[in-house]
């Protein structure tokens, strides 16, 4: 406690209800920045809270350990590089290490695991506990708020899935015995997973929140996320495999609207890869799942603007 | 300039008409705003912030229509939102240092205004809790905070007592006085208890079923003679019939007598009376001014006939 300041003492302080303390109301004729600020403190707010950052340790649980599973493999692989890196010399073998190409592509349902957390958490809080109106009345616009929101999530994912590719970057670098001549090769071949872990990032971020934005209840958001994810990669591989014996030439098409195996072709395409067969069937080119991955990103965008333009407040 | 201003403002949901054809004209002041729930209080509020479009006509609130110039108003106002609105698992503080810089503080002045703000509403030590473990009244104070963080001019609140105590309810209309009087921030106020008002209010704007019923200076408004409850566990029809003959204005009304408080000297004849009868009296208390006798005298003036 301050000690009290006759000096500072305004008129209402004498109010009955004015304690010795109370220097009375003073007006805030400070700076007052515009929506840009009130953006950006959403998306910090955002970012925490998707980390859970400013909530109890149990909000802190489920993102850090997902991420952490996520990474794990390429930092074991990073944390053996001299083990490994030992044996080749001496057997002569090449080792069968992770590739910056097929690493979603392994691990890619331990992403699916945080987005079905942590993309509920960041909407349906606000919804829930009906925050939005407080929000809304100030300046800060629904389309604000939703972009506000893209922008937390899909940089929270970026940062998920960029940790593994430095990892692996590291690794692969610290095998080789010449370090300068190691970074110039394998610059070339990790750069694409920059433009990869960005596109992932903004088509999962935007798939899950445009779903997720439709319930104030996390448990049927999150269900709906797994059920879109589950049915759109169950149906169109089913079709696929009757149009096999059927002879439907177009039913690889449906492949397209598929959100994971999209993403893992449009990887394709980016690292400069042929397609996985083990994954992805069909006629397709890596190129189409790009496209196709980008048009969902604008499709859920254009979902999540729209709900929140028509959401009561 | 007229602090909101509305002329054939209607708005509908579906078949149900909340607002019909409102016109009005407020001067800034401490504004009581009553009405029986369902009334349109708060739709009317929500159309001054620009939350909801009228179905026709238009308002303005400090001469900025509220359809147009939604962005402009928003700077000056501060909401208070009638449903809970604070996450439970987040620090007071974060939340309305928070709420502060949405309204475009920057981040010192965002604490500083957090920290002064939640002291003006009553909350000192606890302000480093989760809202979560807050009680019903502290829960209102930060419902309010984060309203005047930014330091608006205006300040619309959506029945601010809403689940208090006699207490808390006290309380909470203290500070509403001293946001309108003391720091010089004009206030709407929404309320379906005109007692509660009465207290507060400079002037009162009285809807029922969407439509305008009263609006005027709150002085128009008590100029009623009191009314005396006197509340008898048996013998009220015995208690008016001698307060009759004492010469007072005296009715029953079941197991409770109302009595005309024409002069302090009935509060002596009452007592003297339920004495003399030896009546098992269970309270004595002056009636607020209730909701209903607004209605029964505004009813002649608004044409219904009831």
């Amino acid at each position: 406690m301050t000690a009290p300041n006759p000096a500072a003492t305004s008129p209402a302080a004498s109010s009955p209800a004015g304690s010795i303390y109370d220097l009375g109301y003073r007006h805030y004729e400070g700076k007052r920045n515009g929506r840009a600020y009130a953006m950006w403190s959403l998306f910090v707010e955002g970012l925490r809270n998707v980390w859970g950052f400013g909530r109890p340790m149990t909000a802190k649980a489920a993102p850090f350990i997902l991420a952490g599973l996520y990474a794990l493999p390429a930092v074991f692989q990073l944390a053996f590089s001299s083990v490994i890196a030992q044996r080749v010399a001496t057997t002569g073998q090449a080792a069968n290490l992770l590739d910056y190409h097929s690493y979603f592509e392994d691990f890619y349902y331990l992403v699916t695991f945080f987005i079905v957390a942590q993309a509920p958490e960041l909407v349906c809080r606000d919804q829930r506990y009906q925050v939005l109106p407080l929000y809304f009345t100030r300046s800060m616009g629904r389309i604000e708020y939703a972009l506000s929101r893209l922008g937390s999530l899909a940089t929270a994912l970026f940062v998920l899935l960029l940790v593994p590719y430095v990892a692996l970057f590291v690794g692969d670098v610290l095998m080789k015995p010449d370090t300068f001549a190691a970074i110039g090769d394998e610059l070339p071949k990790a750069l694409p997973s920059i433009p990869a872990a960005a596109l992932i990032a903004v088509c999962l971020a935007a798939l899950s929140l445009a779903i997720s934005s439709f319930s104030p209840r996390r448990a049927y958001s999150a269900i709906g996320i797994v059920a879109y994810v589950l049915l759109m990669e169950a149906i169109p591989a089913a079709i696929y495999s009757i149009g096999q014996s059927g002879g439907w030439a177009w039913s690889d098409k449906l492949f397209l609207l598929t959100p994971i195996t999209s993403l893992i072709g449009a990887l394709s395409w980016l690292f400069g890869q042929p397609l996985d067969p083990e994954f992805v069937s069909g006629s397709l080119t890596a190129g189409a799942y790009l496209a196709a991955s980008i048009a969902s990103a604008g499709v859920f965008i254009a979902v999540l603007m729209y709900r929140y333009r028509r959401m009561p407040a | 300039m007229p602090l909101i201003e509305a002329s054939g403002l209607t708005k509908h949901y579906g078949q149900v008409q909340a607002l019909e054809k409102l016109d009005l004209a407020v001067e800034p002041g401490i504004i009581g705003l009553v009405g029986a729930n369902g009334a349109g209080k708060s739709t009317l509020i929500k159309i001054l912030l620009g939350l909801l479009t009228p179905t026709s006509g238009s308002a303005s609130v400090l001469g900025m229509d509220t359809v147009r110039e939604t962005r402009e108003i928003r700077h000056i106002v501060g909401y208070m939102p009638e449903h809970d609105c604070l996450p439970p698992d987040v620090v007071a503080t974060d939340f309305v240092t928070h709420m502060a810089r949405i309204s475009g503080l920057p981040r010192t002045a965002a604490r500083e205004r957090t920290a002064e703000v939640l002291r003006h509403v009553g909350l000192y030590e606890e302000r480093y809790r989760q809202i979560g473990g807050y009680s019903t009244g502290m829960k209102q104070r930060v419902k309010l905070a984060q309203a005047l963080v930014h330091d608006p001019k205006v300040l619309l609140l959506d029945e601010p007592t809403n689940g208090l105590d006699p207490v808390g309810r006290d309380e909470m209309l203290d500070l509403i006085k001293r946001t309108g009087t003391d720091f010089g921030i004009t206030v709407v106020v929404a309320s379906h208890l005109l007692g509660e008002i009465e207290q507060v209010c400079t002037y009162l704007l009285a809807i029922d079923a969407g439509h305008l019923l009263r609006s005027a200076p709150i002085s128009h408004f008590t100029q009623r003679t009191p009314v005396l409850a006197v509340e008898v566990e048996e013998g009220a029809d015995r208690l008016v019939v001698a307060l009759v003959a004492r010469g007072a204005r005296a009715k029953q009304d079941g197991a409770r007598v109302l009595i005309a408080l024409e002069s302090d000297a009935l509060y002596d004849a009452v007592r003297d009376v339920v004495a003399d009868l030896a009546l098992p009296l269970v309270r004595i208390q002056q009636e607020r001014g209730r909701l209903e006798d607004l209605f029964r005298d505004a009813a002649p003036a608004s044409g219904i006939v009831q």
